[in-house]
């Protein structure tokens, strides 16, 4: 009966139209926007790679060895299931080019190929050639496909010679689109295509050197893949064999995706709560205009459920308006954004509507918008007859009923809950959601202080009415500071702990690891090559210090006697192949935590020396036995000694040394850091290449550049996250201002009728927005600065100080928010003439 | 006796849904210094209209008002506002107090803008001399309707001005506290000299009155001197 009554009610309001409402649904509608586009750009990624995951991994399966070719077993393993088989070696090497002005030298990710590649897809080359024609070359040289951005750095042109090793190349195209370049994850230099047999001469890939090996396959269609892989896995693994197909193509990036993704939800969430505040003011408003209507209603019999319904369900009607416009924007945002992610990223995206980011953000809509809506519509039921009469529902009570409390707690877990689901990553959702949580408490919090503060500071401030009126309409409830805090703080805050997290990474980067890193890593460096390396750095008086080890690459698979993964979880040093090292004597730089270490001339069963702060993480004990496959054999050793390893100088680090004649007699080459003056790095970068092309050479300015270039798109994209936070409380801002409007009207009128004149009361306005802004800046920069120093402290574990051109942007930005929105607002409460404002309050 | 306020063929014509309303339609009289004038008359007969006009808060459509040798109908808004905060105070029926504001600050306001030293001590004898030095820091939301009442008066009798206009200043009273206030408008007129011209549907508050004006349809109906 309540309900057909109700809702009888709510369609005859309704009538009035979406007056009143348009912050409400912009508001809305911008939260669920921005968390279906992230959805949706994920999705299409996603899609994308499930779709295209044969030719981003170039073949039906992958077999990937480190350091070595196949075996014979393996590959007779490989013939028995697939139609083809194409084998691709992988690795890093100098491209050099000789001219009389000089030698030029670039970092190169090598991809040397066999006839048979690409298997699936197609390499698109910028002359319009095919890879045959251009892997022919010319001039009796072999021909390489090089990267622009290689042939920039070294000012080649088509049928200019360069030299990788011993060989020489001739550049017969330019790289347009490789189709499996996504599969490979993040190199470290441009990328090079060659035949593998032309380098056969090069010296490239003697023993030792640092290569992986991929075996692409196009399964015969009678195998089955899952029962394929679990054959693979169950006779190779332990020989450091990893598999791949194409129901995941391009598994670094499809988890770099998902993760960014899900964390971008997450800082849409923000943005959805601060929408949420703007939701929650304008539906106190709107419900406070209606206290005569619902007075009225109560007076002629009305019940306070009937009443309760008849407002859920206009809000509830225009909640749903607010999230379907939302729904279609972020539909939208793939279509609008394929450009930039064609650019950024290396991959297909799938245009088309995507059910579960829709339905993601709707539920994460719905369930904002009755938090919000709940409370101020259970206010309703406090409105009485006797309203009518007087201003009741301004003296009601701030808390609602106790169901209605119980009703927001289970709607609050259900959010958190659906964000978990979402997200898959629990620990995640709930730091994020009890940060977004704590920081609208801490603003909260920091509103009411601030209306403490301006009461007492207007106080004080008696000789200026200007500056007096503005603090005391900021320490009262109608000029809404907490509507203001709480809806520019949050984003802003995001913005300051972004800003202050990049600003004290990139100057840990650019200030401090340049005094303790070195100044090239110098790898594949041959055992014979050795002596003379060393004997050219003892020689140069710019070179501070020479770091060498030798240097294999394994993978542990088995901690005593158990799959390592069982024991260790998916901690990163049992993520793929580590560098793995070994030394007769204790070296000079390093700390022995726990344990000893063994005799010079240890010959025994394998001893194991490992990283401390790792073996703390896995749960590693002295005693404990490992196993590491290298180059295809497994060594068992035992853990006798923990050692402290610091990776933070970007200095040489092993997690895991061995005694001597544990691996002494494998194929490995050396690796070297070099620490110089930087007038001296061009210098020694030409002798020892020169001398020795096989040699590659890792600039680390130029690696740290990388890295954090990296790291500035998370930050940018974290930053986005945020702009749409800060977006969504501008709206709340603009809302607030709006709904303020008419009491300002009301006050201006007021003080002109006192003799105040337009530009004071103006000046009065102007000063409220800024001192609120200004307010709402620094809280949110006490809140930025508090997170910054927390992550920097705990978790990059950088030295913390404030960046202060973000820290001011950000107080000018809270400003400079406040100002807008306020006097945009400010000319019908300065044109009004006092007399009709006055007698129409009458 | 000279004339503090002066109007001539005063009109007043204000647009509303129904296209352009005539409210006034040629006022003229003239408000000796030290008189008590009431203006009175039904709803609608543009008594509160003629008042605004007389402050300056609206602007006439054609005739002349001067008010302390000053021609309101020249000036602009900011000048009639500084005008207002040098030698007039305004009483409303609805009280009109800041809400943001405390009972004191809402007084000092126009001390404020007038730039005067000891604004805060002037509104607290002013609040005390309604009797209301003990609500000083109250907001009017925690005060009766005849307190505020008491506050706006403190608030348009503190800068002494030398014309007092009031907006049927009992209009949103009960008996016993519309009396009060009566006694206290016409103690501050009496305190500070001032002229004081009132709209009122009360016939006591009028009977104090030294003329009163009954206006019809926006035109002047009567006059009527005290000691008729």
């Amino acid at each position: 009966m309540s309900l057909r009554i109700a809702s009888r009610f709510a369609r005859r309001e309704l009538r009035g139209g979406l007056r009143g409402f348009r912050i409400f649904l912009a508001c809305l509608a911008l939260g669920v926007a921005a968390i279906a586009g992230i959805g949706s750009v994920r999705s299409s990624i996603e899609a994308g790679i499930a779709e295209q995951g044969a030719v981003l991994l170039g073949g039906d399966a992958q077999m990937q060895f480190t350091y070595r070719f196949a075996s014979e077993a393996e590959r007779a393993w490989m013939q028995a299931q697939a139609t083809s088989i194409s084998e691709v070696v992988d690795f890093r090497s100098m491209a050099v080019v000789e001219r009389d002005s000089g030698t030029e030298r670039g970092l190169t990710q090598i991809k040397a190929v066999d006839d048979l590649y690409p298997l699936i897809g197609e390499v698109r080359l910028d002359n319009g050639t095919d890879l045959k024609t251009a892997f022919a070359g010319q001039d009796g040289l072999p021909g390489a496909v090089i990267h622009p951005q290689l042939a920039a750095q070294l000012a080649l042109e088509l049928g200019d010679r360069f030299k990788l090793g011993l060989q020489e190349f001739v550049v017969t195209a330019l790289l347009a689109h490789e189709p499996d370049s996504a599969g490979g994850g993040f190199g470290l230099g441009p990328r090079t295509l060659v035949l593998t047999k032309d380098l056969a001469d090069s010296a490239l890939l003697a023993p030792g050197t640092l290569f992986d090996t991929q075996y692409r396959m196009l399964l015969a269609d009678t195998v089955d893949i899952d029962l394929a892989q679990a054959d693979a896995v169950a006779q190779f693994e332990d020989t450091g064999m990893r598999w791949s197909d194409s129901r995941n193509g391009a598994p670094n990036i499809a988890a770099f995706v998902e993760r960014l993704g899900a964390f971008l939800i997450l800082v849409g969430l923000a943005g959805l709560a601060v929408g949420g505040v703007g939701v929650s003011a304008a539906i106190r408003a709107y419900l406070a205009s209606k206290t005569q209507v619902i007075a009225t209603l109560r007076s002629l019999g009305a019940s306070r459920a009937t009443i309760f319904l008849t407002y859920f369900i206009q809000i509830g009607i225009l909640s749903i308006l607010g999230i379907a416009i939302g729904l279609v924007l972020g539909t939208l945002a793939p279509i609008v954004l394929s450009p930039v992610i064609s650019a950024v990223l290396p991959l297909p995206t799938v245009i088309a509507v995507h059910p579960e980011a829709l339905l993601e953000a709707t539920v994460y809509g719905a369930l904002t918008a009755l938090i919000f809506t709940l409370w101020p519509l259970a206010r309703t039921e406090d409105v009485r007859a006797a309203s009518l009469f007087r201003d009741a529902m301004n003296a009601a009570p701030g808390i609602p009923a106790l169901r209605y409390l119980l009703a927001t707690g289970i709607l609050l877990a259900a959010l958190v809950a659906a964000a978990s689901w979402f997200s898959g990553n629990v620990t995640l959702t709930l730091w994020t959601t009890g940060g977004i949580a704590g920081a609208l408490l801490l603003l909260a919090l920091a509103s009411v202080a601030i209306r403490w503060v301006s009461r007492r500071a207007s106080r004080r401030s008696r000789r200026r009415p200007a500056l007096r009126w503005a603090l005391a309409a900021i320490s009262s409830p109608r000029e809404g500071a907490a509507s203001v805090v709480l809806s520019l703080g949050l984003g802003l805050s995001v913005l300051a702990a972004v800003g202050q997290i990049d600003g004290n990474l990139r100057g840990a980067i650019s200030r401090d690891l340049p005094s303790v890193a070195p100044s090239y890593f110098f790898v594949d460096i041959q055992r014979d090559q050795m002596p003379a390396f060393l004997e050219r750095m003892d020689s140069d008086p710019a070179v501070s210090k020479v770091e060498s080890a030798p240097m294999l690459r394994g993978i542990i698979t088995r901690i005593n006697d158990t799959p390592a993964t069982e024991f260790a979880g998916d901690h990163w040093v049992i993520q793929g192949d580590r560098g793995v090292s070994y030394a007769a004597e204790l070296p000079e730089t390093t700390e022995l935590l726990a344990g000893e270490w063994w005799d010079a001339d240890y010959a025994g069963t394998p001893q194991i020396s490992f990283a401390a702060e790792e073996a703390e993480e896995i749960g590693l004990q002295l005693g404990d036995t490992m196993t590491v496959n290298i180059l295809g054999r497994d060594i068992t050793g035992t853990v006798t000694s923990f050692r402290n390893v610091d990776f933070s100088t970007a200095g040489m680090g092993f997690v895991l040394v061995m005694n001597e004649a544990a691996l002494a007699g494998a194929p490995h080459s050396f690796i070297a850091t070099v620490y110089a003056e930087k007038e001296a790095e061009t210098a020694i970068l030409r002798d020892i290449t020169s001398a020795n092309p096989n040699i590659t050479a890792i600039s680390v300015r130029d690696a740290i550049d990388n890295v954090s270039n990296i790291l500035g798109s998370i930050a940018a994209a974290t930053s986005y996250g945020a702009a749409a936070t800060l977006l969504t409380g501008f709206l709340v801002l603009i809302g607030a201002a709006a709904a303020g409007q008419q009491n300002r009207t009301y006050e201006a009128a007021i003080l002109k009728t006192l003799g105040a004149t337009r530009r004071r009361i103006l000046a009065s306005f102007a000063l409220r927005s800024a001192l609120l802004g200004t307010a709402a800046g620094l809280v949110a920069l006490t809140a930025g600065i508090l997170g910054g120093w927390a992550v920097s402290f705990y978790i990059l574990e950088t030295e913390f100080e404030i960046i202060w051109n973000n820290a001011l942007a950000i107080v000018a930005g809270g400003v400079l928010a406040t100002l807008l929105a306020g006097l945009a607002f400010a000319a019908a409460p300065l044109s009004t003439k006092p007399a009709r404002t006055l007698r129409s309050a009458d | 006796m000279t004339t503090v306020l002066s109007l001539k063929d005063v009109r007043l014509a204000l647009e509303s849904n129904a296209g352009l309303v005539e409210i006034l339609h040629g006022i003229s009289l003239e408000v000796p210094q030290g008189e008590t004038l009431g203006l009175i008359g039904p709803s609608g007969s543009g008594k509160s209209s003629l008042l605004m006009l007389m402050g300056g808060l609206e602007r006439t459509s054609a005739g002349q008002i001067t008010a302390l040798g000053q021609d309101l109908t020249a000036m602009n808004e900011d000048a009639l506002a500084r005008f207002r905060r040098e030698n007039m105070g305004v009483v409303f029926q609805s009280f009109h107090l800041i809400p943001t504001m405390t009972a004191l600050e809402n007084v000092a306001t126009p001390l404020e803008l007038a730039g005067h030293n000891n604004a805060f001590e002037r509104a607290r004898e002013e609040l005390e001399a309604v009797g209301l030095g003990h609500r000083a820091d109250h907001y009017p939301s925690q005060m009766s309707g005849g307190e505020q009442q008491r506050v706006a008066l403190a608030r348009a009798a503190a800068p002494r001005p030398k014309l007092l206009l009031a907006d049927e200043p009992t209009g949103n009273l009960d008996g016993a506290n519309g009396e009060a206030i009566m006694d206290l408008l016409f103690g501050l007129r009496d305190r500070h000299g001032a002229t004081l011209v009132l709209v009122t549907h009360s016939r006591a508050l009028a009977a104090r009155c030294d003329r009163v004006i009954r206006l019809r349809d926006g035109r002047i109906d009567t006059t009527q001197e005290a000691a008729e």
